[in-house]
């Protein structure tokens, strides 16, 4: 006999019992003399601290029975096992769940490093025309909707990748009235040029550069690949993500991101070539950027912002110009990229 | 065998103790670390679910401890319901905004963003209630839990009006906001036949909000008139005297820290007196509460957590909510009586859908 305390779970009175395990059942004796069996099959092991073994039942909301911890290899046989880590857990076991977890996981974070690259080739242009087309629009009031400024990009366009701006994969080029410094490419193979970089950029073939390495985006399909990343993978894991799940998909991210932009440049490269204009104005505009933002190169640098730095961008252009390129003819006269 | 329970009004005893050790926690915060890296995150509910089972069973109140019954389970199907819920929501929104600006129409995703906003902080109001709710109702003492039959609709719509009224005054009501806030919160909560009362008002707040509302107006303000004496001695024409200018700019330096550490010492002053007064204010049957913690105290939680995390390399964050619960339940008193015989079974509602609004909005409970 074993003195407990019970609780019956309809008054938060505390009532002195002797416990005693028979038979594969519990025998409660009260202070008033009577006696009580339970069976096992509803009786559940709670929690234990180091004084006490409490036991509650399946049956009863807020029943529980409080026994010295002391007498819990008395109580054991009527109890399941105890929860650990919780069921799924505790079915495998620690050290099987975490190799077998971490292999799952890291398979998991593999294929969706992987996979918008697998996959990104075979999704068909219309369908991403539909949903580019979707979310971009004509964009409205901010397109700098000027046709001599128009006509030009568009004859950029057709210098550097012959016959792009037509056909039903045509890439649709728009400069957008921002006075920003940038240049993308968006879903459905449109190209945006903000107005701050055709004010900023003073040798046009370094804006041919600029388009160039936005086209190897459109053709490569890493627009695609980014749509995927972006609904796939990271929704999957900012789902969960404590601070662990955001780290680790900027790192998915930003390593795909990186050998992306490298592609692209490379891509610009032949692509300048080819239009015969030198790309060493583009490696100009690059370090004159990296002057400006005070890059530095060091590893953690170069390894944790989104974008390659452009010193090192810098150098496969103008690497390039100097593997001797034809110095080419200049892609435009200044101020024909005015538009609008 | 009686059923009054003389709870010390003060003295050695403590009616309520914290009686656990770190030693006690470290294999529990080491293997859920562990798990919740391996499973992507996954495993963060049930991790929750076994450190608030081990913190509540060595909070003591009297003569027995509190026990847990929440499950990891319950929570994570209870934040996958409330995804469920609101991620197409989420997601239609993700694609009209940029939608809408592309087209040009700024002024309708604006609006489209405002409407977001104020639905985003109504669901904040209406998660912060149903936490401490499922709190309650997972939270057993003598074999008897707590809980509320108020499902928190009204008190999200209450949480939107007086945050709004509060941004309205450019946050001078924020006090009356947060105080009211706290009485209708815990007002419809109960535990077992008792049913909890707040009347916290704004009274011996205010001036500590002053500090909090004036610090950063103060440091702007010294700021800018640095700022107003370097362009002038610029538009003068003088070149200027580089030790001067050595001088302010050591100056504008240590604002810009001064910043970084008047505002949280001013938030963390009214937050302690705020917790103090709200404990006093608020009762259960004829239990009443006290709570002791000066802002030196929350200084030293916080400056210990940040300590901990840095010589430990980041694993320490696993003791923060440990080191937080067992600050709360330290700094806690309980006085009064209770008749344990009509301290009976809760009939009001025990939630289905867990932390899932508070995980989804990532808000807190009390």
């Amino acid at each position: 006999m074993i003195d407990g305390i019970l609780y019956d779970g309809v008054t938060g009175d505390r009532r002195e019992v002797r416990a005693e395990p028979i038979g594969g059942k519990l025998q409660l004796t009260h202070s008033d003399g009577s006696l009580e069996t339970i069976d096992a099959a509803v009786l559940r092991r709670i929690d234990r601290d180091p004084d006490r073994l409490r036991i509650g039942r399946s049956d009863r909301e807020g029943w529980r029975l409080l026994v010295p911890a002391a007498a819990k290899s008395d109580f054991d046989p009527l109890l399941g096992k105890e929860e650990r880590y919780g069921r799924w857990i505790d079915r495998i076991g620690l050290v099987p769940a975490l190799v077998t977890f971490g292999v799952i996981t890291a398979g998991i974070v593999a294929i969706g490093y992987l996979s918008p690259k697998w996959i990104a080739p075979h999704v068909p242009e219309s369908w991403e025309r539909n949903v580019g087309d979707a979310i971009v629009g004509d964009f409205g009031d901010n397109r700098c909707r000027g046709a001599e400024g128009q006509r030009v990009l568009d004859k950029l366009v057709e210098r550097l990748d012959p016959g792009a701006t037509h056909g039903p994969n045509a890439i649709r080029i728009a400069t957008l009235d921002f006075p920003i410094f940038n240049a993308a490419a968006l879903p459905g193979a449109h190209i945006v040029v903000f107005q701050g970089a055709l004010d900023e950029v003073e040798d046009p073939d370094a804006l041919a550069g600029v388009v160039a390495h936005e086209i190897a985006h459109v053709r490569r399909r890493h627009v695609t690949q980014a749509l995927i990343r972006e609904l796939g993978i990271g929704a999957l894991i900012r789902l969960f993500a404590g601070d662990v799940g955001v780290n680790a998909q900027q790192l998915v991210s930003l390593s795909y991101t990186r050998e992306n932009e490298a592609e692209a440049d490379r891509d610009a490269i032949v692509m300048l070539r080819r239009a015969n204009i030198s790309p060493k104005p583009t490696g100009d505009l690059f370090v004159q950027l990296a002057n400006e933002m005070g890059e530095e190169p060091g590893f953690t640098g170069e390894f944790l912002q989104s974008h390659p730095l452009s010193r090192k961008r810098a150098e496969r252009f103008v690497a390039a110009a100097q593997k001797g390129s034809p110095i080419g003819t200049p892609c435009l006269t200044a101020n024909s990229t005015r538009s609008s | 065998m009686d059923s009054y329970k003389a709870w010390p009004a003060d003295g050695d005893e403590r009616a309520i103790r914290f009686t656990g050790n770190w030693r006690e926690y470290l294999p529990i915060a080491a293997t859920n670390v562990a798990l919740i890296i391996v499973t992507l995150g996954i495993y963060r509910f049930w991790a929750t679910a076994r450190q608030r089972r081990y913190l509540w069973s060595r909070t003591h109140i009297v003569d027995d401890g509190l026990e847990w019954t929440g499950t990891g389970k319950e929570m994570f199907f209870g934040f996958l319901m409330v995804v469920a819920f609101i991620l197409p929501f989420f997601v239609f929104i993700q694609f009209l905004f940029p939608a809408l600006v592309a087209r040009g129409k700024e002024a309708a995703a604006g609006g489209l963003m405002f409407l977001f906003y104020i639905a985003f902080f109504y669901l904040a109001g209406v998660a912060r209630f149903r936490a401490l709710r499922y709190r309650l109702s997972r939270t057993w003492w003598h074999g008897i839990r707590g809980g509320s039959d108020n499902p928190g609709w009204n008190y999200g719509g209450e949480y939107l009006g007086r945050h709004a009224l509060s941004f309205m005054t450019m946050f001078i009501m924020y006090p009356w906001a947060a105080t009211r806030l706290w009485n209708s919160r815990w007002k419809a909560m109960s535990f077992g036949p008792l049913q909890f009362r707040a009347d916290l008002t704004a009274k011996g707040l205010k001036a500590r909000w002053v500090w909090v509302y004036i610090a950063p107006l103060l440091l702007m303000a010294v700021s800018a008139a640095i700022a107003m004496i370097v362009i002038t001695a610029k538009l003068d024409g003088q070149e200027a005297d580089p030790e001067k200018m050595a001088g302010l700019g050591g100056v504008l330096g240590v604002i810009l820290v001064l910043f970084y550490i008047v505002l949280p010492l001013a938030t963390l002053h009214w937050y302690a007196k705020f917790y103090r007064n709200a404990a006093a204010a608020t009762t259960l049957g004829d239990i009443e509460f006290g709570f002791d913690a000066t802002t030196w105290d929350w200084l030293k939680l916080f400056l210990g957590n940040i300590g901990l995390a840095i010589v430990t390399f980041g694993f320490g964050l696993a003791f923060w909510g440990y080191r937080q619960w067992a600050f709360m339940v330290r700094h806690m008193h309980v006085y009064g009586v209770v008749n344990l015989d009509q301290l009976t079974r809760s009939t009001v509602a025990a939630p289905r859908e867990a932390e899932g609004w508070a995980d989804a909005f990532d808000v807190g409970a009390i």
